[in-house]
């Protein structure tokens, strides 16, 4: 990995006596997309604002490409901001707004002219906008042009504060191939603040998931989505199915035995290795962690599979493409949530009993203790 | 935003307006009109004369010294708009930015000051720029000679009147409109490499112009019709446009003159707004869209 | 005569259709009311006590004090009502519009007094039954009392007097360099006068200083004449001071050296707060022409009142010596009475406030206080000249 673009160390924030931010460590390598998310109040803008300049840590360390930030105005850094609410300035035309950075650089004016032509075609705005006032476009059209003012100047970081939140959500997605696509063309780095997790898997090539301050877990959408660092990580993104289970180490390499506490669930040869367990997992109590889609319900006639467990419908939502059943099976105080594709003939009504199955190879350890790793 | 769509003839419009347009008839449309017909009558030895001739309005406009009176009132007027924006700028932004903290002492403050009553304040006033005056007593202090600054009583005196008991509307509307502006669009402009300084001049202060437009009409509506300053800390002695319509009402009572003066003074006010109007629609075109679903 | 600004706490315009209305058109009306309602609700009745009479009196604020009507009252078992005059044209006006039947008394500057005779307002007062009040007065207002009559008959009593000359504080100046309104116009009191802005006052000791009578028609170079001195005026003037405050202390800490305009009304209030130095004085006669200016109040029975006998009464208390006193000695002014009767009551102080040893001469100096006929056109001028002053 080349010189990281930004260098975040240990950053401390507070307002009053209110800690914003816990000891906060991010690296973001050039061309990196790093989606910050998390629920609101977790921290994710104060790191943003800590970012682009408006506001100082209370403590900690910030480079960016290799000089110190910590004291450097906005208007110092290589970073450029897509505000929340885009902030167009509703006195200056569509031009004014794409060319205030240029203008401010004391770029010449013809030069400026031709840079927001090109932005306009960058972003696919028409250029009899030029003229007009952001409150003259649509929604969608104002978010191009708040795009298109921010990176006009060439930052070597876009940072993003949920741009996207307000929109519906077939623009929204529009809009989310374009920032891919714009990512992919111009090679900045973008760090972009959502709450959307959906949104987050789809656009970033890492994800940092933050709560009350405290970053949770740094990695690929994959990691966060298949291999979480806790149960709150776990939960935060998509459904998932928690069952407790007893683990114990099992041979060497990490490998861990383990299970379940409810008699009800049956499993031939329980044994995860080192990759199927958060490294924070101790021997004793732990859940295993399983997506809704990896848990798989079994029509009559046909043969267990190594894991099995037999409940009764709880409730069904035919969600289109797939459909979801919870079950409650004797044992667990939760209903196991599985999703089956979408078919006509629905397999199991409410009522009726079923059996499930899941592959061992698709079982996550988690530590029970949902703070386990994260300092306090 | 949308807008009501009612029909004038909704009897409930019609109703729940009725008040306020009574009141508009009897106590603003009504005076009025007796004052445009009374402009038509004549005046001898103290007594209304009903005559109904032009003789008053050819009067108003043969005499030169009624339009000289006019020229200083508009001239003093303009000046003291320009004054009160210029002073009232720095004030509200201060109180919309950096004083914060201190917002409502200082509001309180202003209101203070407005409300205490217009001839005690304009009396202090006399008291402080008199040759004798605590103005003076402090250069003394400070080493200058005896009655160092002659200020009372002359048009100087009468625009520190003016400018004093006006800044606050100037201060207030500046202020209101700088509060409303959305803290993201600074921090964009700062983000996009501006300085505070350009910041004010390329976002604060194209979009403070709502505030600054209304408080520039109401000091100049307002300054047209100032009488206090000019009389008592302007010694009388350049008198504006409320002192000559005084002096025809009461001094020399003849109420046809006075009556053609106001609705001169009316006219000049309503030209004026009618020019401003003008200039400011077209320049904040951009801002009435402003609100309206123009942010995501 | 206009004095705008009657007392110093009251400035700006004011309004010259009296106090709204009068309280008996409030009784009326309360009546009136109570007669619709009879009908339908008996014992609807007026809550207001009422008592035997009443009686609606016209007058400046300083004649409606407590110690004058409250005795008065009580001794008629009436009530007065009063309506304040603003200025006295506008109350003559008010009077001369109709507004003569709501009155019964009206008490107000002399010329406007003495008009109601020819105008047909007043009730004309019975030498005879007045014989008493008459002969407590000084001779000078002794029956016949000239500027008060009309065709022979006396229009009302002198009630209150002074005279209008230029006053100034002896600190600063001899009284002797004000023997003439010469330093009104002498460079070395440039920015040092103030004239005081009350209607024709200031006006009138000019054109007398220009050598013209202004209470005689005048003709076209009269008027100019009368145009160059207050263009004269101005060109010294500091300030043109309506409110007797501000005039009175630029006048004690010398930065004003006379105030023109004004006279016996600005000095006693500053004489009765102890500063002796500032006094007011009527100039020499100059080529035969008085300069100085008596100004009189007086009180009138106005035409057609209800009630008459009780109207005579609050006359002849207006002009008693008890009452005279009062008039005299007021918060904010102190003026001569007409009420020799009245001479004893007042303190050997008190006569030294009022300059009552200077009072004879200057009124064998001055001219008489009236309506000049060409005043429309002299305050035209004064408007013009001071328009184009700065």
């Amino acid at each position: 990995m080349s010189h990281p673009i930004i260098e975040a160390a240990a950053i401390d924030k507070f307002y009053q006596s209110y800690q914003a931010l816990h000891g906060v460590s991010l690296t973001v390598a050039p061309g990196e997309f790093l989606a910050l998310v998390g629920p609101s109040g977790c921290g994710k803008t104060s790191l943003l604002k800590i970012l682009a300049g408006f506001e100082d840590p209370t403590s900690g360390d910030l480079m960016i490409e290799g000089k110190h930030m910590v004291g450097v105005p906005p208007s110092q850094r290589p970073t450029r901001m897509v505000f929340q609410k885009l902030a167009l300035f509703p006195h200056k035309t569509v031009a004014e707004n794409i060319g205030f950075p240029l203008k401010l650089a004391k770029v010449a004016h013809g030069e400026i002219d031709r840079r927001v032509r090109e932005m306009l075609s960058l972003m696919h705005l028409k250029e009899s906008y030029m003229n007009r006032l952001p409150a003259q476009l649509s929604g969608g059209e104002q978010q191009r042009v708040a795009l298109a003012r921010s990176m006009i100047s060439k930052p070597s970081v876009l940072l993003l504060d949920e741009p996207l939140s307000a929109l519906d959500a077939k623009l929204k997605k529009s809009l989310q191939a374009e920032l891919k696509r714009l990512h992919r063309n111009l090679g900045t780095s973008f760090v972009h603040v959502t709450h959307d997790l959906e949104e987050a898997m789809m656009l970033a090539d890492r994800i940092c998931v933050m709560r009350a301050g405290h970053m949770l877990q740094v990695g690929t959408p994959e990691d966060i989505y298949y291999r979480p660092a806790t149960t709150f990580v776990a939960g935060f993104i998509g459904e998932t199915n928690l069952l407790p289970v007893m683990v114990a180490a099992h041979g060497g390499q990490g490998s861990k035995k383990w299970r379940f506490a409810s008699p009800s669930i049956a499993c031939a040869d329980p044994v995860v290795d080192r990759t199927q367990s958060a490294p924070t997992v101790v021997d004793g109590d732990a859940l295993m962690m399983l997506r809704p889609e990896m848990i798989h319900l079994l029509p009559e006639g046909t043969p267990d599979m190594p894991c099995a467990m037999t409940g009764i419908v709880d409730e069904y939502f035919v969600k289109g493409a797939s459909i979801q059943y919870r079950v409650s099976v004797e044992g667990l105080a939760a209903p196991v949530i599985l999703e089956v594709p979408g078919t006509l003939r629905r397999p199991a009504d409410v009522g009726e009993p079923v059996r499930l199955g899941f592959r061992r190879l698709d079982a996550y350890l988690l530590p029970a203790d949902p703070h386990a790793g994260v300092a306090a | 935003m949308k807008r009501l769509r009612k029909s004038w003839r909704d009897p409930a419009l019609i109703l729940a307006v009725a008040p306020a347009g009574l009141l508009m008839t009897a106590f603003f449309v009504v005076p009025l009109v007796m004052t445009a017909l009374l402009s038509f009558q004549g005046t001898k030895y103290y007594r209304l004369v009903w005559t109904w001739n032009l003789d008053v309005w050819s009067d108003v406009f043969s005499q030169a010294h009624y339009w000289t009176i006019m020229g200083r009132t508009v001239w003093m007027s303009g000046l003291c708009v320009a004054l009160c924006v210029i002073l009232g700028l720095p004030i509200a932004y201060a109180m919309a930015t950096r004083l914060k903290s201190l917002e409502n002492h200082i509001t309180i403050l202003i209101v203070f000051a407005f409300l205490t009553d217009a001839v005690l304040k304009t009396f202090g006033w006399v008291l402080f720029l008199d040759r004798t005056g605590v103005f003076n007593g402090m250069l003394t202090l400070v080493g200058f000679p005896p009655g160092a600054t002659d200020l009372l009583f002359g048009p100087g005196a009468t625009m520190i009147g003016m400018v004093y008991n006006l800044l606050p509307y100037t201060i207030f509307t500046i202020y209101l409109s700088m509060v409303r502006i959305d803290r993201d669009l600074i921090l964009a402009a700062y983000d996009a490499g501006a300085s505070k300084t350009r910041t004010f001049f390329e976002v604060t202060l194209p979009l403070a112009r709502p505030g600054i437009y209304a408080g520039a009409i109401l000091v100049f509506v307002l300054s047209l019709g100032v009488f206090l300053e000019p009389k008592v800390m302007g010694g009388g002695t350049s008198p504006m446009a409320a002192e000559l319509i005084r002096q025809s009402f009461e001094t020399r009572v003849n109420w046809p003159l006075g009556a053609a003066l106001t609705l001169v003074v009316i006219g000049i006010g309503m030209v004026s707004l009618g020019l401003a109007a003008l200039v400011v629609r077209n320049r904040l075109q951009g801002q009435d869209l402003q609100g309206q679903g123009g942010q995501v | 005569m206009t004095k705008e600004i009657k007392t110093p706490n009251r400035l700006g315009p004011n309004p010259m259709i009296g106090q709204g209305l009068s309280r008996r058109d409030l009784l009326k009306s309360a009546g009136a009311v109570a007669a619709l309602g009879a009908g339908l609700a008996t014992g609807l009745v007026p809550a207001r006590a009422k008592a035997a009479s009443s009686l609606n009196f016209m007058c400046w604020e300083g004649y409606n004090g407590a110690d004058i009507i409250v005795p008065f009252e009580k001794a008629n078992d009436c009530t007065v009502s009063f309506d304040l005059i603003a200025d006295s044209p506008g109350g003559f006006a008010k009077l001369a519009a109709g507004g003569y039947r709501d009155f019964d008394v009206v008490a107000t500057d002399s010329p406007w007094v003495a008009r109601m005779g020819p105008a047909d307002l007043c009730d004309f007062i019975d030498q005879g039954e007045f014989q008493a009040e008459y002969d407590s007065f000084y001779d000078q207002f002794k029956a016949p009392f000239t500027p008060l009559e009309y065709e022979g008959k006396a229009t009302g009593l002198p009630t209150r007097w002074g005279w209008v000359g230029p006053t100034v504080n002896t600190k600063f100046d001899k009284l002797e360099t004000w023997s003439s309104y010469a330093p009104c116009f002498d460079p070395a009191y440039k920015d040092k006068i103030c004239v005081l802005d009350w209607g024709d006052w200031p006006i009138m000791p000019m054109a007398l200083y220009a050598g013209i009578n202004p209470y005689k028609e005048l003709d076209k170079a009269e008027l100019e004449e009368i145009r160059k001195v207050l263009r004269a005026l101005f060109k010294n003037t500091r300030a043109v001071v309506g409110d007797l405050s501000v005039a009175q202390k630029g006048l004690l800490d010398g930065s004003f050296r006379a105030l023109i305009g004004g006279g016996t009304y600005c000095t006693s209030a500053l004489r009765k707060d102890g500063h002796k130095e500032i006094m007011s004085i009527v100039p020499e006669p100059k080529n035969g022409l008085n300069q100085g200016i008596i100004w009189m109040e007086a009180a009138g029975l106005i035409k057609g009142s209800d009630n008459l006998d009780l109207a005579k009464k609050l006359v002849k208390r207006l002009v008693s010596p008890e009452v005279a006193v009062n008039l005299a000695w007021t918060e904010a002014t102190c003026n001569l009475v007409p009420s020799k009767a009245a001479e004893d009551l007042f303190s050997a102080e008190q006569k030294d406030v009022l300059q009552m040893d200077y009072m004879w001469h200057a009124w064998d100096n001055s001219q008489f206080h009236d309506v000049a006929p060409n005043i429309d056109e002299m305050l035209e001028i004064w408007q013009q000249e001071l328009a184009a002053a700065r």
